[in-house]
């Protein structure tokens, strides 16, 4: 695997071969975008519905969290493309030191959400657990953190997968896996990353910027 | 033999200060009084910045289309989704 792409017989060569990987990755990438789709679907509708308890409830999150978070998560995206960048380039120590970036911005996104649900809990705001809001709309706006902590806490958990694999990615590198010619499964991993993020590029204003003027 | 060409780290490092300018942006318009406009600005601002991440980040700029085929089918199946969903709520 050091110099030469090692080419499955089904492929014509390692382009071919490496199109294979990025179109399977793309296809369980529409998957993910439909698995959260369930639930903009459902945000979409209750939304639409309940508009007067979702601006009340929006104005009830975390802002100030929620964008230290997301500018947490695109620097991450900026770790982890310089980081496939560097292991296409064969260099190995920066790709190492690009995804270990990678992995530290992850459990500090993960940290922020961490601290930003404790003061949801302490501030009465978790459904089924300590709901308690005396305004208007109560139930609407139990059903709007219904929808913010199942949408937050399923990326979370992706977050989390998303670390495990740019941790093996970092395991495999040190044990010089990758080269020019080989980088697939840094690749992916990065696709992955991405895609993470853009769920939540979406997830940012619609829970924590509905209604702020 | 080169299907992914490589960028230089400078077109990654513009593209994430587009991201953070984007996210400074829907964070202040978010606190103008716009009305509705508000959440059309916040939706439009989040489609550019998935755009810039999948176009740069995630090459879909050097992609063979069949890829850009696969990427761009998410999403007209979860506009399938929540359109169709919507035609029943909003007809109700």
């Amino acid at each position: 695997m050091a110099d030469s792409a090692i080419v499955a017989r089904q492929f014509d060569d390692a382009a071919q071969q490496r199109t294979a990987a990025d179109l399977g990755i793309w296809i369980f990438l529409a998957t993910e975008i439909l698995f959260f789709g369930a639930l903009f679907a459902a945000y979409t509708i209750t939304r639409i519905r309940y508009p007067e308890a979702f601006a009340i409830a929006s104005r009830l999150t975390n802002v100030a969290l929620g964008s230290v978070n997301t500018g947490v998560l695109l620097t991450s995206s900026l770790t982890m493309a310089l980081a496939v960048r560097a292991t296409k380039l064969g260099a190995r120590k920066a790709s190492i030191a690009f995804m270990s970036a990678t992995v530290a911005l992850g459990l500090a996104f993960l940290a922020i959400k961490g601290i930003e649900y404790y003061l949801d809990y302490t501030g009465h705001l978790v459904p089924a657990l300590n709901f308690s809001y005396a305004g208007p709309h109560a139930n609407q706006v139990q059903i709007f953190f219904y929808l913010y902590f199942f949408m937050t806490g399923v990326h979370s958990l992706h977050m989390i997968a998303g670390i495990c694999l740019v941790g093996v990615m970092i395991a495999m590198a040190s044990r010089r896996a990758f080269s020019p010619a080989y980088y697939t499964p840094v690749e992916l991993s990065g696709m992955y990353w991405h895609l993470v993020d853009v769920v939540w590029i979406f997830l940012y204003p619609l829970l924590y910027l509905v209604a702020r003027s | 033999m080169i299907s992914h060409p490589v960028a230089p780290a400078r077109t990654y490092v513009l593209v994430w200060l587009g991201l953070v300018t984007l996210l400074l942006l829907t964070l202040g318009s978010a606190y103008l009084p716009l009305g509705w406009l508000n959440g059309v600005v916040n939706l439009a601002i989040a489609a550019a910045k998935a755009l810039l991440v999948m176009i740069f980040f995630m090459h879909l700029r050097s992609s063979h289309y069949v890829l850009r085929l696969a990427a761009a089918a998410g999403f007209f199946w979860l506009a399938i989704l929540i359109g169709l969903s919507l035609s029943d709520f909003l007809a109700r």
